[in-house]
């Protein structure tokens, strides 16, 4: 029983099949967004309204050719997009949908394991800067370089804002810090400095608009990705796909209060939850334009990291009060 | 650690293929170096195998965006080869379509810009609205590009009261657009946070470097062909120069943008004061021995054509310089000490057509690798030999 | 330095319709001096060849087919041809004229080729024309 239990939270809910279906259509829902708020169409014609849009272009990349420039180091290059697939799932299992108990503490959910969901979102990162820095490309370099100095930025606030809420609700476990937040709706709205930072700060780890830089378009070509084609990049842009509804997982629990209910009802406040996340993260993307790396810096270290301590000082300054 | 990153020939910044190798050291560019002739398609010397008429649609496909300026430099060049003073009317129709296409061409611009800079929010809201514009010119001259209103002596198309209405409702709705684009583009943080203080040029370097256009106009030179050599009907249209003082990319930003009211109320008096007449006269086949050169405020900058005629019903020679050729010898003194990501923006504020601008200037061998400059008659020489075997396009056979 | 300038514009776009147009299940139409292909009216050639002679892609081609019953046979190579419609005002009596399809792409150049066989006409040409 227990062993069935466990297949079924692997494979299929909260697991591969629930992930790929999912996060496929969250990028159909970002994109779909996207479009109309800058008054196009948007996916159109696959499925019903370009539902089955980002799963055609996935089938599409994984048939096409797929080359190896000479220089590369065959190894990473060849096992890079498995491995940051393999990671992100992981973090989808960590996110407390169907598959814990508050009482006791499974493999899934367990004290500490905000720790781990941040430990797995930032592991993407490294592996942008080893694809980009593999590839031997004078463009993927530049990506990479880009990369790895933007985390110099968003990480320390994402960090403190993400734990904020945890010091308040006393707990290092997601679905305890969920549960804490539904019970106490009003201490809920004392983080929301914190959501937004978070928001901001998400962005730049999704690598969306404002902080699309590492693959920039219009800059350096392909960036971490130019030299990417056919599976690998189908298995990339699934990676950054499921890295979006992981993110907006982590926000929805620790800032908007979990997923409870069990099977159905949880599964309808996952999606409802996820995607107020996303429509938020799509309006800022469409609001603004791409800025500089070094614009990136400056921006995190003068504005958010102090609005983040300040927000973690009034935190604990509070939660003195309460107790 | 630096090294040299070829931006093109072929890049996503770039709408057509030009070879810019910057030196960088980090993130920094050092050195920076241009490479041109790769969209050359020898407009010059089929030129003079072409007559009078023909040429007109040919200087036309020098450019897509700017294909008016090109054709009406040309005809006024023609014209006064030919002597001929085409009717007051015509030159009225003529200049509409030109204002028409500034505004175009300046809202092309626009969205351009905010494409390179990563906002494509505002690229497609600017280029929905300039949709408006194409819309007006293809009820006008029948397509949207390649207008092909010019004849010698005047224009081909005349405008009705229908047509004249359309116009004038459509402005109101354009203005008030515009006003709220210089609004959002001057104030959204991100977007000036990538503008301001980028590709900076002063005032000496600009006069010094030759730069035309809205680059020049930037740097706070009020020099603007429409108001120092005034050619058609521009004495009597009231309007003003544009000029900013920042000498950046967000000083070209507003200078279009000034245009593209002061266009606005350019076509307002135009439209209001048409005068009635014929919008053509006869021109002959021939024109007279003699050389001319002819200038015209393209929306990029000062165009120049010179003309040679020598009796015959075609021209013996013809030289385009396009105002992107101009900015070229600016653009690598911006580039120096910027970014790498300021790239796409500096190269894009000089609005370049490099189409327009493809001369050859040394001849290159393919395989060494070896440059050498020849002279004018040497190249013609070499081109006659190619010539003698093959055939005429009738005789040819058609590769498919 | 105002944050979010562009959010009241853009959250206003989610409730209207998009600009854009479904092509091809729905289509723009064309203004009626739309500049399509040229096409001979054949009852009001005088084959003056001036259309031939003032094209500038070369995509007139007049031939005569038989000299004593002054038949002709003129080919459009649309494949060739610009658009620009300075045949039509070349022509001295209105023969060329131009029709409004933009939709005119093949698989083979060969086809989009058109043909007349005509005998010239006996049409007055008129007084005024632009060279």
């Amino acid at each position: 029983m227990a062993t069935l239990k466990t297949l079924v939270y692997l494979i299929l809910y909260p697991g591969l099949l629930f992930i790929f279906f999912y996060s496929t259509f969250a990028e159909w829902y970002d994109r779909k967004l996207y479009a109309r708020l800058q008054n196009r169409m948007g996916p159109t014609h696959t499925g019903r309204a370009g539902v089955l849009q980002p799963i055609a272009d996935f089938i599409k990349l994984m048939s096409k050719e797929d080359i190896v420039p000479e220089r590369a180091d065959r190894g990473m290059f060849r096992a890079l997009p498995a491995f940051g697939l393999a990671i992100v799932s992981t973090g989808m299992l960590l996110l407390p949908v169907w598959n814990y108990s508050l009482s006791n503490p499974s493999a899934t959910s367990f004290s500490g394991d905000i720790v781990v969901l941040l430990y797995i979102l930032s592991l993407p990162t490294f592996i942008f800067f080893l694809a980009g820095w593999s590839s031997t490309n004078l463009f993927s370099t530049v990506g990479a370089t880009r990369v790895l100095t933007m985390l110099f930025g968003y990480e320390v606030p994402l960090f403190l804002t993400v734990l904020t809420p945890a010091v308040l609700a006393n707990s290092w476990r997601l679905a305890e810090i969920a549960a804490f937040y539904r019970h106490h709706p009003w201490l809920a709205l004392l983080n929301i400095p914190a959501f937004i930072i978070a928001l901001i700060c998400v962005q730049a780890k999704l690598e969306r608009t404002p902080f699309d830089i590492p693959h920039a378009e219009t800059e350096i070509v392909g960036g971490t990705f130019t030299e990417y084609s056919g599976k690998k990049l189908a298995l990339f842009r699934l990676m950054m796909d499921v890295e979006l509804v992981v993110a907006a997982g982590l926000l929805a629990t620790v800032f908007l209060g979990g997923f409870p209910g069990g099977l159905l009802p949880g599964l309808i406040n996952f999606i409802i939850k996820t995607l107020l996340v996303i429509f938020l993260l799509s309006l800022l993307r469409a609001t603004t334009s791409r800025i500089r790396v070094d614009q990136v810096i400056s921006l995190s270290w003068r504005y958010l990291a102090p609005l983040a301590v300040i927000q973690l000082l009034v935190i604990i300054f509070i939660k003195g009060l309460i107790s | 650690m630096s090294f040299q990153i070829p931006i093109g020939p072929q890049h996503p910044a770039l709408k057509e293929p030009i070879g810019v190798r910057v030196t960088v050291d980090g993130e920094i560019i050092r050195e920076a170096d241009l490479r041109l002739g790769y969209n050359h398609r020898g407009v010059e010397k089929l030129a003079e195998q072409k007559t009078w008429t023909q040429n007109i649609y040919l200087m036309e496909r020098i450019c897509g965006i700017c294909s008016h300026s090109h054709a009406t430099c040309y005809v006024q060049g023609v014209e006064k080869l030919m002597e001929i003073e085409p009717p007051k009317r015509g030159l009225y129709i003529r200049i509409l379509v030109s204002e028409l296409e500034r505004v175009h061409s300046h809202l092309l611009w626009l969205g351009v810009a905010g494409h390179e800079a990563g906002f494509d929010s505002f690229f497609m809201y600017v280029w929905r609205d300039r949709e408006i514009v194409m819309d007006i010119l293809e009820t006008i001259s029948g397509n949207r590009v390649h207008y092909a209103i010019n004849a010698i002596g005047g224009v081909r198309r005349d405008l009705d009261e229908l047509q004249i209405k359309h116009i004038l409702d459509s402005l109101e709705l354009l203005r008030q657009r515009s006003a709220y684009y210089q609004k959002l583009g001057t104030t959204e943080p991100s977007f000036v946070a990538r503008l301001a203080g980028v590709g900076y040029l002063s005032r000496e370097d600009a006069i010094e470097l030759c730069a035309v256009g809205p680059t020049l106009r930037a740097s706070g030179v009020p020099m603007d062909v429409r108001k120092d050599d005034p050619y058609a009907v521009y004495d009597e249209v009231p309007f003003e120069v544009c000029t900013a003082d920042s000498c950046d990319v967000l000083g070209r930003t507003v200078v279009r943008i000034k245009e593209l009211l002061q266009s606005y109320n350019i076509i307002e008096f135009l439209l209001k004061n048409l005068p009635a007449g014929p919008i053509a006269v006869r021109a002959p086949r021939r024109a007279k021995p003699n050389e001319v050169v002819s200038r015209y405020e393209a929306p990029r900058g000062e165009n120049i054509h010179y003309i040679k005629s020598n009796g015959s019903d075609k021209p013996e020679r013809l030289k385009v310089r396009a105002p992107t050729l101009a900015n070229y010898a600016a653009t690598i003194k911006m580039l120096k000490n910027g970014f790498i990501a300021d790239v796409p923006l500096i190269f894009a504020a000089i609005d370049p057509c490099i189409c327009c601008a493809e001369r050859s200037v040394a001849i290159v061998d393919a395989r060494t690798a070896q440059e050498r400059i020849v002279t004018m008659s040497s190249l013609r020489e070499l081109s006659l030999k190619t010539a003698k075997y093959q055939t005429r396009k009738r005789e040819a056979e058609w590769p498919l | 330095m105002k944050l979010g300038v562009f959010i009241p514009e853009l959250l206003r776009h989610l409730f209207k319709k998009p600009a854009t147009v479904d092509y091809p299940f729905q289509k723009l139409t064309v203004p009626p001096d739309f500049r399509g292909s040229p096409y001979l009216r054949p009852e009001l050639c005088i084959a003056c060849r001036a259309c031939e002679r003032d094209c500038p892609a070369e995509a007139i081609e007049i031939t005569v087919t038989n000299e004593a019953e002054k038949k002709f046979n003129m080919v459009i190579h649309n494949d060739r041809c610009i658009h620009c419609a300075q045949c039509v005002d070349s022509c001295p009596t209105d023969a060329m004229q131009m029709d409004n399809l933009f939709e005119i792409s093949d698989y083979d150049r060969h086809n989009m080729k058109k043909r007349w066989d005509f005998v010239r006409a006996v049409v007055k040409p008129k007084a005024e024309t632009k060279s």
